[in-house]
């Protein structure tokens, strides 16, 4: 469809505003580390690969990233069938009490994360979890959930109830109805919010700080942990790298799964 | 005729097996249960948080003795009666929900072009460009990205160099509040349009086409054919960028230079600061109470979005 | 003769009972040593900080006795409410040492989480400043002194150094002058400069909320150490109340910065090292030996030659270009314009200062 002049210039400043305040900081982030000085400016003074050279020497980040993607797969293998469920019920369902369970449900969103880093390290100090990466994971699902149930929910929303009946006139009791009809019919939501958590996950500092310590601790944290003493180019590095990893990730995903996904609701 | 190797696949077995479990365990008359069985999970799940909510609320009702550093024994209400008398704490209220509303609404608007155009358009690749885009910055987390624009920003940053060419003086352009709300604008962007998309593309093309036929203007057709329908995305998007704003801890501090605290900051110092966890938790509590109310209220009046209940049932 | 034949074995006799017992002397001290661990945490602060005690405690301890160290760089504000749960929940502790700030050392002494280290064999051969003011014994041990300096950007004082705090109410630094955001190191000189006196501290405070006030006005900006380095480096501020290391760093990065210890006096303070209670009685043996290794002078003179603090035993040797420096005071003379409040008094009523000074900024 033709969009009218006036829409489309509109439109497409905005967008490139958009665009430009998003991109700007990883080309800051990029000159930075490729500075030969020692402070993080850009422009950057020279061109020097030194830091990254010192970043894929150190062994305690290599170790610390370990973790995280550690962390990030327990959180998804916690957030998948949890938030996929619930976002089906919310979704497919009215029942009573739907108002409560909805703002029960955004409670990882309203509680500041201070307030859940604190709680989480009182409660899993008390049941003596504290020093596996295991709760971690746990802790970054619940604080993302809401990401998931939504991701999940707008996809079901999507979803013909009469495919459902359809299914069950034809003989399949419920249990089959459900792996058959309605699972793959949020799949797109399902494969949405997962990678939502996993990255949200990867990223996590703040809950994550208050829940490991020096032998637990994942590379967000030591990263922040960093940036609180002294900012120097090599954490740009780090940044670095993460990008290009995630480069990678995302074309992989593109090649498998294609990136429109994150637009579908069907 | 074909000769069947077997007469009834394994596959479907397994499934038979699975469906006489769950008629065992789950009675016929239960199906009007079967929503609240899929949430218990999520109810759980998120329990650990309230568990953890439990904790701090206990924490919240003890004061702290500054000669022993140990916390009251008794519960005392004088944590929240010390919040609600200090101005600084409503100043810090007042400064954090004023700015998470500024910070939505501008999102929002942003947002939608940026939506729009990204599910609305046929060039495959600009549509994969838009979304990598949206993504990368994800990756670089939320801090090191504040301190990318303390130096775009900054003193002796791109933007003021550039002013300095057309002779302009460097400007502070940091370091204050709209610094923080630009801050959080950035952070919440993604958010938002991944969240609004999927309501966009609910959106068939044929019904602006239609409008535009019936002889309206293209703001006629948004104001009111393209936003109703994209209500509930929209307010999906407004509640999650809400709530995120109004507790976010990095921006205010980054981009704020120390005097745009919002409420999580003022937490933050309570807790990691002054040692007084009492009157950290206690601040917890009440923005935890004043969000769930505006929470509750967004859902009773606009209707709950994306997370709209029973949007099925016919 | 036969004198100095008797002499002669009882000499022999004596000495081959001493080599005796000094070849013996190992056996029994291992029996006495408890099982090493296989690593201790160590709290630190990371860059610069961090590698300075590798350099001077860390790897020398390490070499000694095999038993690896790990550095924890999570700040000590935010460890502090870990180490608190952990004791208070009966659990191991995060970290076996914590190098921390004394004012934040005596709140965790206070409160009864720190272990005793009075029986460190080092304590000896320390100065009085290793003795933590305000509380009893040796909860903490203090490892080195730091002043909160007047930084300032050469540039913008071509006339020389600022004399006082009132030289930067001047409307030409309006928005070029920095603290930290809790105001510390400020508060005191802030009381004189206010019109007030120290014996004020903390009854009669009056003068120094007057000052800060007046500071306000200069909409200043808020921060915590890696801030000012970065503020200095990309020429966002002119001044700074903030500790000397800071300035160094910064300068060492090549920026034009020098400092002062202005009219009304700079604080001084000290940071030390303390071991969290809950942990088992071999890796508590060990901490400790960390913490007296500290404290000889070679460990001493390393370590703070990479952060330019006066240390806590005598004879060391101040870095190049420190020597009768206002930042690394060592000297009566030196610790006359510098301000020491004790810690006790500084914990009892930090809590009230910091929402003073914060409600004037922000309020």
């Amino acid at each position: 469809m033709n969009q009218p002049f006036g829409q489309k210039a509109l439109f497409w400043t905005l967008v490139v505003i958009s665009i430009v305040t998003l991109s700007a900081p990883t080309f800051v982030v990029l000159g930075a580390s490729v500075t030969s000085g020692n402070i993080i400016t850009f422009p950057p003074e020279g061109f020097s690969l030194k830091w990254y050279g010192k970043i894929l020497g150190e062994q305690d980040l290599r170790d610390a990233f370990m973790r995280s993607l550690w962390v990030a797969t327990i959180c998804v293998i916690v957030a998948m069938p949890t938030g996929t469920l619930a976002g089906i019920a919310l979704s497919k369902y009215r029942m009573r009490g739907g108002l409560i369970i909805q703002t029960y449900l955004l409670l990882p969103f309203t509680i500041p994360l201070i307030g859940s880093g604190i709680g989480l390290m009182l409660a899993f100090g008390d049941a003596g979890l504290l020093g596996n990466l295991w709760p971690v994971g746990i802790a970054t699902a619940v604080i993302n959930l809401p990401f998931m149930i939504w991701a999940v929910s707008s996809s079901a929303a999507g979803l013909d109830p009469d495919l459902e009946l359809a299914a069950q006139s034809c003989g399949a009791g419920p249990v089959q109805t459900f792996f058959n009809v309605t699972l793959p019919a949020v799949t797109p939501g399902v494969i949405t919010g997962s990678l939502l958590m996993f990255i949200l996950s990867l990223n996590e500092f703040l809950v994550s700080l208050l829940l490991v310590d020096a032998r637990t601790v994942t590379l967000p944290v030591q990263i922040y942990n960093s940036i609180r003493s002294i900012i120097t180019p090599d954490l740009a590095a780090v940044s670095v790298v993460f990008i290009v990893v995630a480069m990678l990730a995302i074309t992989a995903l593109d090649k498998f799964v294609g990136l429109e996904i994150f637009l579908k609701s069907k | 005729m074909r000769k069947y190797t077997s007469a009834y696949p394994a596959l479907w077995r397994v499934m038979d097996v699975l469906e006489g479990a769950f008629a065992a365990v789950w009675p016929k008359k239960g199906g009007n249960y079967t929503p609240y069985l899929m949430l218990a999970p999520a109810i759980l799940l998120v329990g650990t948080l309230v568990v953890g909510l439990l904790y701090i609320g206990d924490t919240s009702l003890r004061t702290l003795d500054r000669t022993t550093f140990q916390f009251s024994d008794f519960w005392t209400l004088d944590n929240y009666t010390r919040a609600f008398f200090e101005s600084f704490t409503w100043t810090i209220i007042w400064r954090s929900l004023m700015g998470a509303i500024i910070v939505t609404f501008v999102t929002l608007i942003l947002a939608f072009p940026y939506a729009y155009t990204m599910v609305r358009t046929t060039n495959s690749t600009l549509r994969k460009f838009l979304l990598i885009a949206l993504f990368l910055p994800f990756f670089i987390g939320q801090v090191v990205r504040a301190y990318g624009w303390l130096i775009i920003l900054g003193n002796q940053g791109i933007v003021n160099d550039v002013l300095g060419l057309v002779g302009v003086e460097p400007l502070r352009l940091l370091f204050n509040y709209p610094a923080v709300l630009f801050g959080l604008v950035q952070y919440m962007l993604p958010f938002a349009v991944l969240m609004l998309a999927p309501a966009m593309t609910a959106i068939p093309e044929e019904i602006e086409a239609a409008s535009t036929s019936l002889g309206a203007s293209w703001i006629k057709t948004m104001t009111y054919v393209v936003i109703p329908m994209a209500k509930p995305g929209l307010i999906g998007a407004g509640l999650v960028v809400l709530t995120l704003s109004l507790t976010d801890f990095a921006m205010p501090a980054i981009l704020g230079g120390g005097t745009q605290d919002f409420i999580a900051n003022a937490i933050y110092d309570q807790f990691f600061r002054t040692s007084d966890q009492g009157f950290g938790a206690s601040l917890a509590i009440i923005l935890i109470g004043i969000e769930t109310m505006i929470v509750g209220l967004i859902f009773a009046v606009f209707g709950a979005g994306t997370l709209e209940l029973g949007s099925n049932d016919s | 003769m036969t004198f100095k034949k008797t002499i002669n074995r009882r000499q022999l006799l004596k000495t081959s009972a001493a080599a005796g017992t000094v070849l013996a002397a190992p056996s029994i001290l291992w029996a006495a040593e408890p099982a090493k661990p296989a690593e201790l945490i160590v709290r630190a602060w990371g860059g610069p900080w961090v590698e300075a005690l590798k350099n001077g405690v860390s790897d020398p301890f390490t070499e000694r006795t095999g038993i690896r160290i790990i550095h924890d760089l999570t700040e000590d504000n935010e460890i502090q409410p870990k180490v608190w749960a952990a004791v208070a929940q009966n659990r191991t502790p995060p970290i076996h040492i914590n190098w921390d700030t004394t004012t934040n050392a005596t709140k965790s002494a206070l409160r009864g989480v720190c272990e005793d280290l009075s029986d460190l064999s080092n304590l000896a051969g320390t100065t009085d400043l290793a003795k933590p003011v305000g509380v009893e014994g040796y909860p903490i041990v203090n490892t080195y002194g730091y002043v909160y300096v007047l930084a300032y950007r050469t540039e913008a004082f071509p006339d020389g150094p600022p004399a006082s705090y009132h030289d930067l109410l001047d409307p030409k630094f309006k928005g070029r002058v920095a603290f930290y955001n809790d105001g510390i190191g400020f508060h005191f000189p802030a009381q004189v400069a206010g019109g007030g006196s120290l014996d004020g501290i903390p009854d009669a405070m009056d003068p120094c909320w007057d000052f800060v006030t007046k500071m306000k006005e200069q909409n200043p900006l808020l921060g915590e150490d890696p801030d000012f380095v970065t503020w200095f480096q990309n020429g966002e501020i002119d001044a700074a109340c903030t500790i000397s290391t800071n300035a160094l760093g910064a300068k060492r990065n090549g920026v034009d910065i020098a400092w002062t210890v202005p009219a009304e006096g700079s604080k001084f303070d000290t940071d030390g090292l303390w071991i969290p209670k809950g942990h088992s009685e071999s890796e508590l043996y060990w901490a400790k030996e960390y913490i007296n290794s500290a404290i000889t002078q070679e460990a001493q003179q390393v370590w703070l030659d990479g952060l330019g603090l006066p240390g806590v035993v005598p004879g060391l040797t101040p870095p190049e270009g420190l020597a009768g420096d206002p930042s690394y005071p060592t000297t009566e003379a030196d610790f006359e314009r510098l301000i020491r409040i004790s810690g006790k008094t500084q914990v009892e009523h930090e809590s009230e200062w910091f929402s003073k000074f914060k409600q004037i900024m922000q309020g």
